[in-house]
């Protein structure tokens, strides 16, 4: 008997509709959450809880799927002139209900035409689900800056909260040959991020990301280049 | 945000019913009033030819039935919404829009569930924000009124929204390809890449290339487009069309063969690729292409008779008779009542109950299927024509497969791919250069014909010429190059002599049969952007 069956090039199909379906569940879970929130006056700890648990399995299989498909060569980036702020806009509208549960107060510091080459779609899923961790270890502020900085286009999301742990802050990000530091929600969002950023590509310059602690509001500033 | 959905009527196609719920309030939520739910393909497809649409939120799966993307195929194909409707389509998975990607059929906006009320709410005033602002030019677009589109482009061009600029450049450049404009649409994609590269401007460089018929260097360029960008499935297309023009069929099938392993559910690429296997002999690949384009057809408005023929006849061909003969029965249970597949089937059946030895059926479907063809005339699609004529000489119907020949070669004398395809479907059966004596004649009187027109034309005698090249179009019926000529005479005549409602009118009614026929639509562009403007100037002075 053969015990370790040869690939039969179902994987691909399986895997999506496996996504497809746990991503159907995951929906049917949120709207009821959402429901039950609704009749229920007061907010309650639990099911806030849970939301912000859905939101991570969420962002986590988003970025399952995309990086199952970039290793298998079935991705290339969808690159598009955007306005920076509608890709700010998006990643803050995935956060809007958690920022608003936990009484965070976001605030962005971008020039309304600005515009910027890139996948936006990718883009701004990478920076929700930054955002999303960051919304779990701030305390009260979040601060997402657009700026530009030596031919790049910056995007920083900084907050009030503890800061990186030094294994991150230790780790080269943009190797992305070099894993130790991918472990946990906050390492695979990093490491997406880093490998999205560096398919950005323009005039012989890669995107990359950049973490520390130097936030002005005290904690982590975690900030993406796009060329 | 101050845009409110009170007012738009929204159509919801999903078939969850919690997600429907979820959509529904948040619809309501947003202030909407009008909102229609469907649970399936079919019913969206009912509501929408009903009634009128300003926004569509419709699911990629719908379980059994058509699925997202099959309802905007339809949707569009049938015109049951127009320019002004937003259609979202909503999947789960975030890189479906690349493996969807099909020409002409991308909805104005992907959104991957779950979303929310913001993220949705968002997305709606964008694209309506949009919609405003290339309004004019869709309409314009939709009225066919190139020149009118061209203009209003240019205008909004010099307006400084940063935002549309790119977006207009791109719309411009395609205004441009349409009108045989090419110097000017390369002109916009070469001053986009100087600033970027961008896949659209690089693709559009190789459309143009293709257009002017430097095939070898369009095909270069989209090689190299596909290597850095493997999901660009257009580019996939493209390729396959400049392999075809070469007559290099089997980079078609490899070309397709590879986009297909992307994105397998695409039924007009499967259509291609089985046509193409089927040319190169690779049966295997086009039974197995045909029974996809078959499978995919069945919710997809882009699915035809041929498609059943076509796999008919790939069974006869590797000798499977009782599948052939079965899938004849289910194309006639599909399509009853319809002359084209009656051709098509009769045509098959001559040839398969002749290898079964059934000469008595074999004769009665080759009598019917040639009288259906004479009945058709050239209504009938020529590949299918074709076909009637391959049977009659392997029945030995010699006459009646002449009499078609003779008609298809007059009517197709400028379509060099269509000759290349008869001169195939002769040596197949063993009667090389069989009409090239033929061929030759027509193309012969086609020169003097033009020539004498020319020269008439030159001396000015507009309507001798014009005399004459009638007179042609009665033996060259649908003849391209005749059609394109006499307008270009008859809007030179414009040009010179006095204006009347009679030239306009007949203008317009070969403008329409050119379009019928196929005439290149950038070759026709130009015709029609010429005559566009005599006709503002013809305003100006009345």
């Amino acid at each position: 008997m053969q015990t370790n069956p040869k690939s039969n090039g179902l994987f691909p199909t399986i895997l999506a509709s496996t996504v497809h379906d746990i991503k159907n569940s995951l929906g049917t879970l949120l709207e009821l959450v959402r429901q039950t929130a609704a009749k229920q006056d007061g907010q309650s700890a639990e099911l806030n809880q849970l939301e912000f648990e859905a939101a991570r399995i969420n962002h986590s299989l988003m970025q399952l799927l995309v990086m199952y498909k970039v290793d298998s060569q079935k991705f290339s980036l969808d690159i598009e002139e955007c306005p920076v702020i509608d890709i700010v806009d998006e990643a803050i509208h995935q956060q809007a209900r958690l920022a608003g549960l936990h009484n965070i107060d976001l605030q962005v510091d971008c020039v309304a035409d600005e515009m910027c080459y890139c996948d936006n779609a990718i883009i701004s899923n990478s920076l929700a689900a930054v955002l999303n961790n960051a919304l779990r270890y701030t305390h009260k502020t979040i601060l997402i800056v657009v700026a530009e900085e030596d031919g790049y286009l910056t995007i920083a999301i900084e907050d009030d909260g503890e800061g990186y742990p030094p294994h991150f802050l230790a780790a080269d990000l943009n190797d992305t040959a070099e894993l130790d530091w991918v472990s946990g929600n906050t390492g695979l969002g990093l490491y997406f991020v880093s490998v999205m950023a560096g398919l950005h590509k323009n005039a012989g310059k890669s995107g990359f990301v950049q973490i520390d602690n130097e936030s002005r509001l005290g904690g982590a500033r975690f900030k993406l280049f796009l060329p | 945000m101050s845009f409110s959905l009170a007012g738009k009527s929204i159509l919801i196609v999903e078939d969850n019913p919690v997600f429907r719920r979820a959509m529904r309030d948040m619809l309501y939520s947003l202030q909407a009033v009008t909102v229609v739910e469907a649970d399936n393909g079919i019913a969206a497809i009912n509501a929408m030819s009903k009634s009128s649409f300003d926004i569509v939120l419709c699911d990629y799966n719908l379980g059994v039935g058509k699925n997202g993307q099959q309802v905007l195929e339809e949707a569009r194909y049938r015109s049951l919404i127009d320019y002004r409707c937003v259609f979202v389509l909503i999947s789960a998975e975030q890189t479906t829009s690349a493996v969807l990607g099909v020409m002409d059929s991308k909805p104005d906006e992907y959104l991957t569930k779950p979303f929310n009320a913001q993220q949705l709410m968002s997305r709606l005033t964008r694209n309506f924000a949009r919609k405003e602002f290339m309004a004019s030019i869709d309409k314009a677009l939709a009225g066919g009124d190139l020149s009118k589109a061209t203009q209003l482009c240019d205008a909004l061009l010099l307006s400084a929204d940063k935002k549309m600029h790119l977006h207009l450049l791109k719309m411009r450049a395609e205004l441009a390809i349409s009108a045989g404009d090419f110097d000017k649409a390369r002109q916009i994609y070469h001053e986009v890449l100087e600033h970027r590269e961008l896949p659209w401007a690089r693709l559009g460089l190789g459309v143009i290339d293709f257009q002017n018929n430097n095939i070898e260097e369009a095909i270069a360029g989209f090689q190299s487009l596909v290597a850095d960008n493997p999901m660009l499935m257009e580019c996939y297309d493209w390729l396959g069309k400049a392999y075809e023009a070469l007559d290099q069929y089997n980079d078609v099938e490899s070309v397709l063969q590879q986009a297909l392993q992307l994105s397998p559910q695409s039924i007009l690429r499967q259509k291609k690729l089985a046509e193409a296997a089927d040319k190169n002999g690779n049966l295997e690949t086009a039974e197995k292409a045909y029974k996809s384009v078959v499978k995919l057809g069945k919710h997809s408005v882009h699915r035809s008779c041929s498609d059943f023929s076509g796999l008919a006849k790939l069974y006869a061909k590797t000798n499977a008779a009782d599948n052939a003969l079965k899938t004849l029965e289910e194309m006639r249970k599909e399509y009853s009542n319809h002359p084209e597949a009656e051709l098509r089937a009769s045509t098959v059946e001559a040839d398969v109950y002749k290898t079964l030895g059934n000469e008595e059926l074999s004769q009665k479907a080759l009598l019917k299927a040639v009288e259906i063809c004479s009945r058709l005339g050239n209504k009938a699609p020529r590949d299918l024509q074709l076909e009637v004529v391959k049977t009659c000489f392997l029945s030995d119907e010699h006459d009646k497969a002449e009499e078609i020949l003779y008609d298809l070669i007059h009517a197709h004398i400028d379509d060099e791919q269509f000759l290349n395809d008869l001169r195939r479907m002769q040596s197949g059966i063993g009667m090389d250069n069989h009409s090239e004596i033929l061929i030759q004649k027509t193309k012969q009187a086609l020169i003097a014909t033009n020539n004498k027109g020319v020269a008439l034309y030159k001396q000015g005698k507009f309507s001798e010429a014009l005399e004459l090249f009638e007179q042609a179009i009665l033996t060259m019926p649908d003849n391209k190059t005749i059609i394109v000529n006499m307008l270009k005479i008859m809007i030179h005549d414009l040009k010179v002599n006095e204006f009347c409602e009679e030239k306009n009118q007949r203008i317009k009614a070969l403008i329409n049969k050119a379009k019928q026929i196929g005439v290149d639509q950038h070759k026709l562009g130009i015709l029609q952007m010429e005559y566009a403007k005599l006709r503002q100037s013809q305003t100006a002075k009345a």
